[in-house]
């Protein structure tokens, strides 16, 4: 199933602007930067265009507006000045509730580990889950800070991915000569 | 499920919490249906075999009932679970009176007070036609037991929580219901339609997930859970089991949006594709990205072009500055020009201070314009330029494309003059 073409449209509008934007700053630049800059500014379009309801696109804009970042000027020139944006304080909350949550489900499991022996297989089975969380944490700006919503902003990522994905290899077609 | 949750489902713009939110709407809009339906077919056929002696019995809790059931209908128009407390907790408290009440004193309550309501009633009936009233009827004997049972029990339950809570405790009682009444598909809520009627515990749990993702939104201090019968009791593996529940669910919405996902059982192997899956998608930006940046020199794209090629077919009526500025522009011969000064004109706009931008567009759109002139603009924007334009000046500017290409030719000429 494909995503709804509103989010394409807004996606494809704030590419574009950001990418008017970037263009100035340069006259000429290498193939390499010209890449560069063109996913950064995707991704930057992508991030804004969930207007911080997301967790993994408040990471992705804080991330990329660091100041010892590279393109940070970049950032600012796409998405104004700071007091526009969604800060990524709200990021926060979650995480406290996420480590009381932590701390029942370790209890739970230290008591659980009591009574009954583990049975090899699950603890396998366990050991195999949290490595691949581990590895989509690491693939998902913003994945550290989440634990229980780590699902929830996969889905968000995947679909934001599938438009970008989408709006880009339409743009590869139509400008080719 | 039903029809209308694939259709939900479809949509995967929306966030998994406005997905689940539609799912219990629609779920509770359905349950409301058949409980409507269910309650005024019941009135009808009573009022039908009784001759009228309307009693001064308990007629505040019928006025109630019956106002309620009025403005149930409002209610369901609407459908906000969390939102429309009153009207619910009016049918609560009636509900009480019917398990006790005769059936006959029941029936008048809200055939006898006014004419608007018995309208409201045809409007429910004819509104959840769609659910035969033979098996409505048929069903209803069983259900008012059930309610009778299950609504002394909630109405205890309603007066110890707080207002949060109540719209979890309507919703779960709702969903209870439809679990009685009809059949419904999960594997959660299965086990409960059988124990049901005869446990001493009820499991909340579907019902406790669906209400703790409404609540991370509202940011609850509690979520209810009870244990199922021949389970553990303690908070921890509630907590445990409420969040495994979420975590299934989830991976069920990620089945629908990973492709090939249908086979794969099993948190590990579903973690796997996904993750080959979001590797996947990173990789071809990246190279998409690649291919564009050999493919433009200068970053700025042809949406003239675009829409030229109709890359976009189903989406021009839906953008109109862009679409429509595009189409416009493609008939006028000079047309060729608006890149430069596409470029041009969202730069300089600000920066000089003057309605440049019109002017320039103008100056494209009327008559073909020379390439030393792009280039002397171009220079010095670039020289001068410092501000950056925000976005809105940037929609005004699509804005006046839009008007500026229907206006073009009169003002071009004179603005030509000025330059």
């Amino acid at each position: 199933m494909r995503p709804h073409s509103s989010l394409k449209q807004e996606f494809l509008k704030k590419w574009i602007m950001g990418l008017q934007r970037c263009s100035f700053s340069k006259k000429n630049m290498s193939i390499l930067e010209r890449r560069k800059t063109i996913k950064f500014s995707a991704d930057i379009a992508m991030a804004s265009a969930r207007n911080g309801t997301t967790c993994w696109s408040r990471a992705l804009i804080s991330n990329a507006s660091k100041d010892g970042s590279n393109n940070h000027h970049l950032v600012k020139q796409m998405l104004g000045p700071e007091s526009n944006r969604p800060t990524v304080a709200a990021n926060i909350a979650p995480t406290r509730r996420a480590l009381v949550c932590k701390k029942i489900v370790k209890q739970s499991r230290r008591i659980r580990r009591r009574r009954r022996k583990c049975v090899a297989t699950s603890s396998i089975a366990k050991h195999l889950v949290r490595k691949r969380t581990q590895i989509l944490k690491s693939l998902i700006p913003g994945g550290e800070l989440m634990k229980i919503r780590l699902i929830e902003e996969t889905l968000d990522y995947i679909a934001s991915l599938i438009v970008q994905v989408d709006v880009m290899r339409s743009l590869a077609r139509a400008s080719e000569p | 499920m039903n029809r209308a949750l694939p259709e939900i489902l479809q949509c995967s713009d929306m966030t998994v919490l406005e997905r689940q939110r539609a799912r219990l709407k629609w779920q509770q809009e359905q349950f409301q249906q058949h409980q409507q339906e269910s309650y005024f077919s019941e009135l009808s056929g009573v009022f039908s075999s009784q001759t009228g002696h309307v009693q001064g019995f308990r007629q505040g809790d019928l006025m109630s009932c019956g106002g309620a059931a009025g403005g149930g209908d409002s209610v369901l128009s609407d459908v906000v679970m969390t939102r429309q407390l009153k009207p619910d907790p009016g049918l609560e408290t009636a509900w009480p009176e019917l398990g006790k009440v005769d059936m006959g004193a029941m029936g008048f309550g809200p055939c006898g007070y006014g004419n608007g309501q018995s309208f409201d009633m045809n409007q429910a009936i004819s509104r959840t036609s769609s659910c035969p009233p033979a098996v409505a009827a048929a069903e209803v004997k069983g259900n008012l037991e059930k309610m009778g049972l299950a609504v002394e029990r909630d109405s205890l339950k309603k007066r110890k929580v707080e207002k949060l809570q109540n719209s979890k405790v309507v919703a779960e009682d709702d969903s209870k219901r439809i679990k009685a009444s009809e059949e419904e598909e999960s594997k959660i809520t299965g086990p409960n339609t059988r124990k049901s009627s005869n446990n001493k515990k009820e499991t909340y749990g579907d019902t406790s997930k669906e209400n703790s993702k409404v609540s991370d939104v509202q940011k609850p201090d509690y979520i209810h859970v009870r244990a199922r019968r021949g389970q553990a009791t303690d908070s921890h593996s509630l907590a445990e089991r409420v969040r495994r529940e979420k975590i299934s669910e989830r991976m069920k919405y990620l089945q629908d949006l990973v492709p090939g996902c249908n086979k794969i059982t099993g948190k590990a192997g579903m973690l796997d594709e996904i993750i080959n899956y979001v590797q996947s998608l990173q990789r071809q930006v990246e190279f998409l990205s690649m291919k564009l940046a050999t493919v433009n020199p200068r970053l700025n794209f042809d949406i003239d072009n675009l829409y030229a090629k109709d890359v976009f077919p189903y989406c021009t009526t839906n953008f109109p500055t862009v679409g429509n500025m595009a189409q416009e522009l493609a008939n006028h011969p000079p047309y060729v020009q608006f890149n430069p000064f596409q470029q041009v004109v969202s730069g300089c706009g600000v920066e000089m201070g003057i309605n440049s931008t019109e002017m320039a567009l103008q100056r494209t759109i009327s008559a073909p314009v020379s390439i030393p002139d792009t280039s002397f603009l171009n220079t010095s924007c670039f020289t001068g330029m410092q501000q950056i334009q925000p976005s809105a000046a940037w929609d005004a500017e699509l804005q006046n494309l839009y008007n500026v290409a229907f206006t073009g030719s009169i003002e071009g000429s004179d603005l030509k003059m000025e330059m």
